[in-house]
This record gives structure tokens, C-alpha cells and sequence, in this order.
């Protein structure tokens, strides 16, 4: 950060905050490694298993006591016990709360403001895109040749669901953990989020839960694949057990912070707010919270009825006992299919909005655009049966699924209509946002072309399983989100940290991730054209070539993010200066100071038109 | 909010670009990059997609050319509009670039573009649905294979005949049904060459049916993982006349 608050100890704060004065990360993980041991000695009481020291069972109430004790050391259980007990918290222990005169130590805390949580989340987006990483290129290095030189293949095997579902994490909350949290709030000329104490909640327990998810890889990882079919599932070690539980805290922290999100979006609108004039990014943030809101309780389900199956005599997945491999099936992809526009829709409503700013034009057919991201959402509800095609599981239901599938080509191609609506005809701005919406633009042609040959039954019937599904997700995930993502990085950057993202460095990101996402998922459609299937960690020589090009592209996007990396640490400390408004965009977010105050807004701002018309001298509402 | 606002941009600061002088430029790359994915669609699938041997694998290979083929303008008029914009529309002045035209929408660009995406959703659906409707129907007499799967072997059994064998032989010209189940873990039964795949799942059977139309090798992978061994869980088959299946099928010793 260019300034830290000054430190203003008066009489009045000194006491304020209480407990949490004492609580930040490090005493959370402290609580929580004690806790943990409290709960896996308990567990040997309780579910007596003779010699066996980590039994489901006790793995199970380690991770339980992993995920209180983080939470209490954090503080997250200080402010709702302190009401039961009739205490309620006095304004300055708010303030405290909310980080007032802390310093860079409000990142450590379990602190309410909404820029911070919003910085948390930047900070624990890249850190889970650095673990997945790092497994990604274990798994390319490990396909460089045919046959098992690098790692084995049970190692490999470990690798494979850890990478996935890390980076599934990572991408969920890529977009809306940052900026649905630091710019969504002052958009709408709101002083924080509905709940401040929920936004935190929300973080730290997504904390908590990708600590247990990475440490998956600590117990031998998860041969599993990163759907986890139930009867594979059963043979997996404890690893299983963290994984379930990291998933099923994970889903908590998603359902608490779509609620946030969507309250605030509709209730913490400022006068004449309405919501005809709300900036794209905030109705996508309400889109994508909802969609959530409905996903994400599927996948909590699933995965404590995996976790009773394991430490109980439950059944569910189980065929001999009444239950079936096909309902753990369903409920995961009634999560898996809407958590896909969870992770998309806020990368594209995050371009609509850098549109429109860089190529000084209003975005184009606003209404068509929010019709898109609400049918897009509602359709990806009832699309969940397309990734279980070939399971055998219900063929009748084939046809219906393939119509409510393709159906989704018809939002999407809007995106691309407001999108290059939107900057044809404009004075395009060529800085580093707008390149990466380009990339963005070229990747999610492939990516979204490439989902219509996987819906076609009969195509399906050659394609599913094949590394066809992992080059066509990747060119959505890394090609199209990750690079929506970056887009939205560069563009709010100036507002978190008062300086540009390096123009240069951010150039040559882009080229090498834009050159090896083209590379490595090129030559990948062309394995599983072939007929390579996914998750192996060997193949046979016809697939030699393809996998050594991806495996070489794979470096290069590496190098690619590893200047990014570079070049968001180097233009925190000392980049070029920005101003409060850099782009001259209209928007609430920018007519506030950098850095921005606590609580955002002096005075109430009124809003008398939406954020889109730059045909004008000065912007004009606050 | 205004309407479509056709003023043509005047002169303006130093910087924009005409608009009118490109256009034609757009239509060329449209047309040439077009032309050259049509191109890869036609080569691409015949080169990479494996040796079909079924109506089912001719089938995927025809889907896979085609789809592209109606992919190639959509993804060419996309691409050539990104070229056209970072041409005629990019700033290349200096500071903050001047308001364009304030252009909110175009319902006639709205309507034709909502029109040509339904109009191809429509007939890739209809393709879809026909081709499904096609594999579900079944001439009668097929040939029958259990397949069983288990960490990491294939088994194929011949209903009828006490014929269990790790090798998998077909007649030709004679549709098959392979009733497939899994010993343990859930597998995924494929045979690449013939475009077909199903799941193996413990305690259930499931079918699928394809009709073998060349003589020659075939290979069946698991692409359901299935644990350590999944990457090596291959087993290698045949297609052989009516008469040479035969007397494969009886020179089996009898393995009850």
C-alpha cells in the first residue's frame, strides 16, 4: 500500500476490540493445530479403532478441530458470543474490527472492512493459482514422454484431483473474491457490505478450508480423480476425509458470501442507484451470487454424505446397502455445471465494464447483456446431466439434456456481441485490461465452440474422458476466466494500491500465457482427438508428439505468470502513480480517493444517470 | 437511454481513426479466415480422430467435421472483428482517449445476431437429436459381449458360449451389444475405433450397441479413473470376417 494509516493511539481506542487485539493468522493456526490434536485424542476415545492411530474417524475430528480452532483464534466467534453473554460491541470496537489505525496488520485479522477482505481475497486467489500451479507442471512434466520417469503414477494420481479442485477454488473466487468485496460495495455508493462480520466469516473460512485441501498432499493425496466417484472414492485414504470436509467448509464460505453479496447488491444501493443504472459488474456479481446460492448446497450435501459413508455405517454411495455411485454423481454436477458460470459470469461482466471504459463507448445492449447473464444462469441449472452422458445412468434423459445444453450457445454468443459491440466504433484504449479482454475474446471463441461438440451425444460418446474435455475446460478456465481475471487485476489495481500494474512486465505476460494457453491446449485438443483419455499418467507413443508441444507450451505460460507475479509485487511497492481515476471512468469507484477512506463516502453520493455516458466534460454524479 | 446513433465520428481530436475506410478489410479476413478453418475442419479430424471402424466411429468423425465447419464463420466474423477493431478503432494518440460515439444499442445487429445464433443452435440440435434417435435403434440379432471390468483388466464374456477371454473379438457387418459392469470401482468402457463408450459401474449393467464396418485391430481404454494402474488398464481386440469369429469362438477352451 502507498500509505499507512497513521497510528492514533487516543484514550478512547486503546482498549477498543477487546480479545480480537490479541488474534490475527498466527495464533488462528496455533488454535487450530491444538484444537485438531484435542479432537484426534478425543476421537481415539470415542471411535476406539485398536491400533490404528488415523482412522477415518479420527481424521475426520482432526480436520473438525483444525476448522473451530482456526475460526476461534481468528476471533470469528468473539463478537456473537460476546452478544449471548449481553455485550454488545461499542462503536470503537467496530471501528477496530473494521481495521481503523491498524496498518498492514488489518491483513492478518479477521477485520470487517470490505477493501480489506477484498485484498485477502486477491492475496489467497493468488496463493492457491501458485499451489495448483506447481501441481500443473508436475503433471506436465510427469506427460513430457510416455511412461512413468518423473513422479510415479500414485503420485501422480495424487496430484491430479488436488490440482482440480484447487484450482476450481482459485477461479471461483478469482473475480468476485476481489471485486465483488473492494470496488461492488463503492459502485453502488455503499459505506461497507450488508454484513461486514459475514464478509469476513466468508474469507476466513475459505482460509481454512484451502489450508486442509492443500494439506491433502501432506497424507499421500487423493487418487481419486477431482470428481471423486463415489466407489473410487471409497478407496482412498484419510486424504479423502480432509478433502470432503475442506469441500464441505468451502461451500459454507460460498453460501455466506453470496448472501452478503446479494443482500447488498439490493439493499445498500445509494439514492437513485437504480437498477437500470447499476454498473454490469455489480449485476453480475448478483447473478453469479444467486447461481451460487443455489449450486453450492448440493455440494455440501455430497460431500457429507461421502464423509458419513466414511466415518459412519451410512450407505448413500454405497450399491449394497440401498445406496448408489450415481446419486454422489448427481449431486456433484448439480453443484459442478452452475459453479462453471459461477467462476465465468463475473470475468465477463467484469470486461463488460473495462469495455466500455477503454474504448469510451457505453456498454452495448446493457439489457440484452443482463438478460444474457440471467438466462445463462438459469439454463446452467438444468444442464448438470450432459457430464454423466455416458455413465450409463439415465439414457433416456440424453436428448432433453442435449437441448437445454446447446441452448446455452445462445447467451453466450451475446457476450461476444456486447463485448465487440461495445468496442467497435470506439476509441479503443490499449492498455494492458484491454489486451487481455482481446486474449479473452480469442480463447472463449475456442473454448465456448469446442462445449458444442462435447454436448452432441453421439460426439460425446467418442470425446468424453479424453483430453479433448480437459483442453476445451481449459480454454475456458485458463483462456477465457484466468484471462478476465487478469483484465480486471490490471484495471482495479490502481484503486487498491494507488499504482499502475507494470505496462511493460504485463506485456510480456500476456504474450507468453497467450502464446503457451495456444501451445499446451492447442496440441492437448489434438491428444484427445486421438484418443487419449484424461487423468493418465502414462500413454502410448501415438500420442508422443501432442503431449511433449503441450508439456513445452505448459513452461511458457509458466514463465508468463511467474512476470505477472513479479509484476504485481514490484508496482505494489514502487510503481507509477495513478490518481484516484486513471481510465476516466464514470463509475462510483473512481470519484472516491486512493487510498480509499474507511467507509468510503463522506457524504452519500446521488446518482442521476448510469456510469456509461462519456460524451460528456466532467463526471457529473457525486 | 438513446437509441442507435448512426452520426458518423467528425474528424475529431488527433488520434481516431476513420471508420468507413476499413470496413472492407473486415470482410476480407471474415472471408479468408473462413476459408482456412474450413480447411483445418476437413483435415484436422481425418489426420487426428483414431481408425473408425463402426457406423458409430464414421459418425463422430462426420459430427466432428461438420460441427466445425458451421463453427468456422462464427469464430472467423469474431476473430476478424477483433483484427478490424484493433486496426480502425484502436487509440493511437496520446493521454485519454475522446468519447466515441455514445451507441447504446442496435436492435436490427440485436435481432439478426440472435437470429443466426438460433438458427445454428436449431439445426446442430436437430443434427444431434437425429443421430441419437439413429444409435438408439437396434436391427435385432446382435452379437452379445459381458464386459467386465476390475482394477485393471478388461474381461469379455460370449452369453452362450462359456467363451471368457482379455481379448475381444468381433464378426463383421453384425451389430454388437456390449452389456458392460465393473467387479469393483466404476470403470469407463471405450473402444476409440468404434466411437462408443459407457460406463462400468459395480451392480448395475449397462448397454451400448455399435455395428463393427472394417476388419482390422481395435483398442479399449478405461476412461474412468480408476485408480493406480488406470493409465495401463488397455486391452487390444479384433475384427475378423463371420467365419473366422466362428472358429475363434470355438477353438476357446470352455473356462465356465
Amino acid at each position: 500500500m502507498t500509505t499507512t494509516l497513521e497510528h492514533t493511539a487516543t484514550t478512547s481506542s486503546s482498549k477498543a476490540g477487546g480479545l480480537a487485539r490479541h488474534q490475527n493468522f498466527a495464533t488462528a493456526v496455533i488454535c487450530g493445530v491444538v484444537l485438531a490434536w484435542v479432537f484426534w485424542y478425543l476421537s481415539r476415545l470415542l471411535f476406539w479403532q485398536g491400533s490404528d492411530n488415523f482412522s477415518d474417524q479420527s481424521a475426520i475430528m482432526l480436520g473438525a478441530g483444525w476448522m473451530f480452532g482456526f475460526w476461534i483464534g481468528i476471533g470469528a466467534f468473539n463478537a456473537p458470543f460476546q452478544w449471548l453473554f449481553g455485550r454488545d460491541n461499542s462503536h470503537d470496537d467496530n471501528m477496530y474490527y473494521a481495521g481503523k489505525d491498524l496498518g498492514r496488520a488489518r491483513y492478518w485479522k479477521y477485520t470487517t472492512d470490505h477493501k480489506v477482505v477484498g485484498v485477502q481475497y486477491i492475496i489467497v486467489t493468488m496463493s492457491l493459482l501458485g499451489v495448483g500451479g506447481i501441481l500443473a507442471m508436475a503433471i506436465r512434466t510427469e506427460l513430457i514422454v510416455p511412461g512413468t520417469h518423473f513422479v510415479n503414477q500414485q503420485v501422480y494420481n495424487g496430484f491430479i484431483a488436488i490440482h482440480g479442485m484447487v484450482m476450481i477454488l482459485a477461479l471461483i473466487v478469482a473475480v468476485s473474491g476481489p471485486w465483488a468485496n473492494f470496488v461492488m460495495p463503492i459502485m453502488i455508493g455503499a459505506r461497507d457490505m450488508a454484513f461486514p462480520r459475514l464478509n469476513a466469516l466468508s474469507l476466513w473460512t475459505l482460509v481454512s478450508a484451502a489450508v486442509l485441501l492443500v494439506s491433502v498432499l501432506a497424507v499421500g493425496g487423493l487418487p481419486v480423480g477431482w470428481v471423486v466417484l463415489g466407489t473410487i472414492g471409497d478407496q482412498a485414504g484419510v486424504g479423502m476425509d480432509f478433502f470432503a470436509l475442506a469441500i464441505a467448509t468451502f461451500t459454507v464460505s460460498t453460501t455466506v458470501a453470496s448472501i452478503n453479496t446479494i443482500t447488498t447488491s439490493l439493499s445498500m444501493r445509494t439514492k437513485g442507484m437504480t437498477l437500470n443504472r447499476l454498473p454490469i459488474f455489480v449485476w453480475g456479481s448478483l447473478v453469479t451470487a444467486a447461481l451460487a446460492l443455489y449450486a453450492f448446497p448440493f455440494f455440501f450435501v455430497a460431500e457429507l454424505d461421502q464423509i458419513l459413508d466414511r466415518a459412519t455405517s451410512t450407505s448413500f454411495y454405497v450399491a449394497g446397502g440401498g445406496g448408489s455411485a450415481w446419486l454422489q454423481a448427481n449431486l456433484f454436477w448439480l453443484m459442478g455445471h452452475p459453479e462453471v458460470y459461477v467462476i465465468l459470469i463475473p470475468a465477463v461482466a467484469a470486461l463488460f465494464e473495462i469495455s466500455s471504459v477503454m474504448a469510451r463507448k457505453p456498454v452495448f445492449s446493457y439489457r440484452t447483456a443482463i438478460g444474457a447473464m440471467v438466462a445463462l444462469g438459469g439454463l446452467s441449472a438444468l444442464v448438470w446431466a450432459h457430464h454423466m452422458f455416458t455413465a450409463g445412468w439415465a439414457p433416456t434423459l440424453g436428448g432433453p439434456f442435449m437441448v437445454t445444453t446447446e441452448l446455452i450457445s445462445i447467451p453466450t454468443g451475446i457476450f461476444f456481441l456486447v463485448l465487440v459491440g461495445t468496442l467497435w466504433r470506439g476509441n479503443v484504449w490499449m492498455k494492458l485490461p484491454t489486451l487481455w479482454m482481446f486474449g479473452f475474446i480469442f480463447n472463449f471463441i475456442i473454448g465456448g465452440i469446442t462445449g458444442i461438440y462435447l454436448s452432441d451425444v453421439p460426439l460425446d460418446e467418442q470425446l468424453h474422458g479424453t483430453m479433448f474435455v480437459t483442453a476445451h475446460f481449459h480454454y475456458i478456465f485458463v483462456g477465457s476466466v484466468l484471462f478476465g481475471a487478469i483484465a480486471a487485476l490490471a484495471y482495479w489495481f490502481p484503486k487498491v494500491s494507488g499504482r499502475f500494474l507494470d505496462e511493460k512486465l504485463g506485456r510480456y505476460s500476456f504474450w507468453l500465457v497467450f502464446v503457451g494457453v495456444q501451445i499446451t491446449f492447442g496440441a492437448m485438443f489434438l491428444s484427445g482427438l486421438k484418443g487419449m483419455p484424461r487423468r493418465d499418467a502414462s500413454y502410448t507413443l501415438a500420442f508422443e508428439h501432442t503431449n511433449f508441444i503441450s508439456t513445452v507450451g505448459a513452461y511458457v505460460i509458466m514463465s508468463g505468470m511467474l512476470i505477472l507475479l513479479g509484476a504485481v509485487i514490484t508496482s505494489w511497492r514502487k510503481g507509477e502513480a495513478s490518481g484516484p481515476n486513471p481510465w476516466h471512468a464514470n463509475s462510483l469507484e473512481w470519484q472516491v480517493p486512493t487510498p480509499v477512506p474507511l467507509e468510503n463516502f463522506d457524504v452519500e453520493p446521488i446518482i442521476t444517470e448510469d456510469p456509461y455516458n462519456f460524451d460528456k466534460e466532467e463526471p457529473v454524479h457525486v | 437511454m438513446t437509441t442507435s446513433d448512426n452520426t458518423p465520428s467528425t474528424g475529431g481530436p488527433s488520434g481516431v481513426s476513420g471508420t468507413k475506410s476499413a470496413l472492407p478489410m473486415f470482410f476480407w479476413a471474415w472471408g479468408i479466415l473462413t476459408v482456412i478453418g474450413v480447411l483445418l475442419s476437413v483435415f484436422v479430424p481425418h489426420r487426428y480422430m483414431p481408425h473408425m471402424m463402426s457406423n458409430d466411429g464414421n459418425l463422430a468423425v462426420t459430427t466432428t467435421i461438420l460441427f466445425s465447419i458451421c463453427a468456422a464463420p462464427v469464430a472467423a466474423g469474431v476473430y476478424a472483428a477483433s483484427l478490424h477493431i484493433l486496426r480502425a478503432y484502436r487509440y493511437r494518440g496520446e493521454g485519454v482517449p475522446p468519447a466515441a460515439p455514445q451507441i447504446r444499442e442496435n436492435t436490427k445487429l440485436l435481432v439478426t445476431w440472435l437470429t443466426a445464433s438460433a438458427v445454428l443452435t436449431v439445426f446442430v440440435l436437430v443434427w444431434g437429436l437425429g443421430a441419437l434417435a439413429a444409435e438408439n435403434s437396434s436391427s435385432g440379432n446382435p452379437v452379445v459381449v459381458d464386459v467386465t471390468g476390475q482394477q485393471w483388466v478388461w474381461t469379455f464374456s460370449y452369453p452362450g458360449t462359456h467363451v471368457v477371454s482379455n481379448e475381444l473379438y468381433l464378426p463383421d457387418n453384425r451389430e454388437v451389444e456390449f452389456r458392460v459392469t465393473s467387479e469393483d470401482v466404476n470403470h469407463g468402457f471405450w473402444v476409440p475405433n468404434f466411437g462408443v463408450q459407457v460406463d462400468a459401474n459395480p451392480g448395475v449393467w449397462t448397454t451400448i450397441h455399435t455395428t463393427p464396418d472394417k476388419l482390422g485391430t481395435i483398442e479399449v481404454r478405461c476412461e474412468q479413473f480408476c485408480g493406480l494402474n488406470h493409465a495401463f488398464m488397455d486391452a487390444v481386440g479384433h475384427v475378423v470376417t463371420p467365419s473366422q469369429f466362428s472358429a475363434w469362438l470355438a477353438s476357446q477352451p470352455a473356462r465356465a
